[in-house]
């Protein structure tokens, strides 16, 4: 299998090209072709497909995807390329499992198939959605004492002492430190020092940020895991492979963060479930991940819940827990925020379709886009994990009458979706929980969710 | 070919032809002694017009519209010239420039509102991402920009945003610059906060935004 230095090397050597090239005359066109060859067509009446033939030809098309594409290197203008053989035999040599966390919350983290009825890895927390100083470690936990859950998202820290964090300044070192600290200061509170911590470095945007936060005497560890993104579409820059070289130099978990865009040069659904696919490849191959963070999202819209974005995750999902040995954390992007009932019924209709689809984990869906800071609470980890169990007892065709169900629930309802609550509007502060209109928004949903026979025992 | 046909086919042309079909119609026009500047405002731009209106309702993604800009300015190769030759002028909304702010790498969605200004009549300059922020005022100093438009995506990359507008204020040229800013995490709660002139929710709304801003600045 090509190691990270063939692609460092390929990075500088291989065929150059502008951006703009590559965007509109080698990714789009291939992607369209593509999609015509292998009959590649978006089903709107089965967000949950169940077509096993139909998602061996998405597999077949994303490795003809990628062969023919590769990844742009945006600091070199040079295509990193693949040969097919090159893809199958990466496929063939990758592990399909990670060790991660340490005592007794060390675990390995594996794979899933479609119908599977093994719970998924249950990750939960988020690091998109920033926070501040004072709440961080409240959250983190909280997060962190749900009994099941195997591995955790820190946030990341908006402001320190009153500083806003800016991407690539002192203070964003400042803060990813401190974050890295509070964070793993708040799983010892919670009585469980050994958690995976997966999202690393929430609180830094920039490669120098995450390599000097995570000098081990700041508290983590090489089985935590670190995030090492591509950017829309297929394009790598040396940031995140710098990020890569350290980590694979000092033998930590790498996990490849990759997220197409449904409407962005992928084009519809179908051009975007060959890309989602393909992104699994480009996980192993490209950025050398020993697992993987997923999350198909909607250009217009920002959210995971559309319709179209529900078959993408599903038939992509399916695609690659059949035919790809990585394991994928499949992420959401919820329209809805913390304390309304739209936020549910899409978690519940997102966590069906991963699940059903054989996800090998799912994370918290993140409510309000997550672009509302301290927007996000414990309750939609604790109704995550509890989701997600209970998906788990569901196979493709009882997931897609369900998940139909629930978009008659809130479909109409995305371009207006409510923000909700911040964590501090619908949290005790003092105390750490939630206030009693909140538990009872949730119990009444979870009666309504099982009146649709979902079943929470 | 009549003329109300020319021009229905280059609004055609523009929605689902190829380049080398839009530069053909734009030589038909030429051959035909027909107006390129009604060419473009009847044909070319009525085109752009409904395949942008498609965009913003979900019934086309982002590989049409860039095609059809594509087709767009393939055309323009065409007339431009002839323009020119005629010492006829393409009336231009203003001149905007625009860039993803430091820090931040994300392209897609500022690349959509360039593409997108660009074909709807406005001159624009592109600076990509992770722009420093002098460098976006230098930049803007040199072309003589109208309009700044920056993006950003990430919650940390958004105070590079009102880093540009103090930067502006605190070289005594703010009042030189329609500021309008977008991406993910912006809202015109944010826009309003750090004193941008607006904000554009999507590439059609920052478009509208920047025309009705051009018109009262005049």
């Amino acid at each position: 299998m090509t190691n990270f230095l063939d692609i460092c090397e390929r990075a500088i050597t291989g065929p150059i090209m502008s951006e703009k090239d590559f965007d509109m005359k080698v990714f789009m066109p291939k992607l369209t072709e593509l999609v015509r060859k292998y009959s590649i067509k978006y089903d709107r009446e089965n967000p949950v497909p169940s077509d096993d033939q139909a998602v061996e030809n998405l597999f077949q098309a994303a490795v003809e995807f990628l062969a023919a594409v590769g990844i742009y290197c945006q600091d070199t203008n040079r295509l990193i390329q693949f040969t097919k053989e090159e893809i199958f035999d990466g496929i063939a040599k990758a592990p399909g499992k990670c060790f991660m966390g340490e005592g007794k919350d060390a675990k390995v983290f594996g794979m899933r198939k479609p119908d599977d009825m093994k719970i998924p890895w249950l990750h939960v927390g988020s690091g998109i959605v920033s926070t501040t100083e004072e709440m961080i470690t409240n959250k983190v936990e909280a997060y962190a004492s749900i009994p099941e859950v195997d591995s955790i998202s820190i946030p990341a820290l908006d402001s320190i002492r009153g500083i806003t964090v800016a991407a690539g300044s002192p203070v964003e070192l400042y803060a990813a430190i401190r974050s890295v600290k509070i964070g793993r200061d708040a799983l010892i509170r919670a009585g469980r020092p050994g958690l995976p911590i997966c999202n690393l470095v929430s609180t830094a945007a920039s490669a120098v940020t995450t390599i000097a936060a995570s000098a081990p005497q700041f508290g983590l560890r090489p089985t935590d895991g670190w995030l090492c993104g591509t950017v829309a579409e297929n394009k790598l820059e040396y940031g995140t492979m710098n990020k890569i070289a350290y980590l694979l130099n000092w033998g930590a978990n790498v996990g490849a963060e990759t997220a197409p865009i449904l409407g962005g040069y992928c084009g519809g659904p179908a051009g975007t479930a060959i890309a989602s696919t393909a992104y699994m490849m480009i996980g192993i191959l490209a950025l050398k991940g020993n697992y993987q963070l997923h999350f198909p999202v909607h250009f217009k819209y920002g959210c995971s819940t559309t319709r179209d974005v529900l078959w993408v995750v599903a038939a992509s999902c399916q695609a690659a827990s059949r035919n790809i040995p990585m394991p994928v954390i499949w992420l959401g992007y919820m329209a809805a925020g913390p304390n309304t009932k739209m936020y549910f019924y899409e978690s519940a209709a997102w966590l069906l379709a991963a699940t059903a689809s054989g996800a090998p984990s799912v994370q918290t869906p993140h409510s309000a886009k997550a672009v509302l800071i301290d927007g996000f609470t414990p309750m939609e980890c604790q109704f995550g994990v509890d989701m997600a169990k209970a998906a788990a007892k569901y196979d493709r065709k009882q997931a897609n009458n369900l998940v139909k169900k629930l978009l008659e629930k809130y479909e109409s309802q995305i371009d207006k979706a409510p923000s909700g609550d911040r964590y501090q509007d619908c949290y005790n502060l003092a105390t750490g929980k939630p206030s009693e209109a909140y538990v009872r928004l949730v119990n009444e949903v979870k009666v309504e969710l099982s009146g649709m026979g979902i079943s929470f025992a | 070919m009549e003329k109300s046909q020319i021009l229905e086919k280059l609004a055609a042309v523009v929605i689902d032809g190829t380049e080398d079909e839009a530069k053909a119609l734009a030589r038909e026009v030429v051959t035909n002694k027909l107006d390129p500047l009604e060419a473009i405002e009847q044909g070319l731009s009525k085109g752009m017009t409904i395949i942008g209106n498609r965009f913003e309702s979900g019934d086309a993604y982002l590989p049409e519209l860039l095609m059809a800009a594509a087709n767009f300015n393939a055309a323009m190769v065409v007339l431009k010239p002839v323009i020119d030759e005629q010492k006829k002028k393409v009336e231009k909304f203003g001149k905007v420039l625009i860039g993803t702010v430091k820090g931040d790498v994300h392209s897609i969605g500022k690349d959509i509102v360039a593409s997108v200004l660009d074909t709807s009549g406005f001159d624009v300059v592109d600076m990509g991402v992770d722009n420093p922020s002098l460098s976006i005022i230098e930049e803007a100093e040199k072309i003589k920009a109208d309009v700044i438009a920056l993006s950003s995506v990430m919650t940390t990359t958004m105070p590079a945003q009102k880093e540009v507008i103090d930067t502006l204020k605190e070289m005594g040229i703010r009042q030189k610059y329609i500021v309008i800013i977008g991406g993910g995490p912006v809202n015109q709660e944010w826009a309003d906060r750090i004193g941008a002139d607006g904000y554009g929710k999507s590439a059609i709304a920052a478009v509208a935004l920047a025309k009705d801003l051009m018109a009262k600045r005049k």
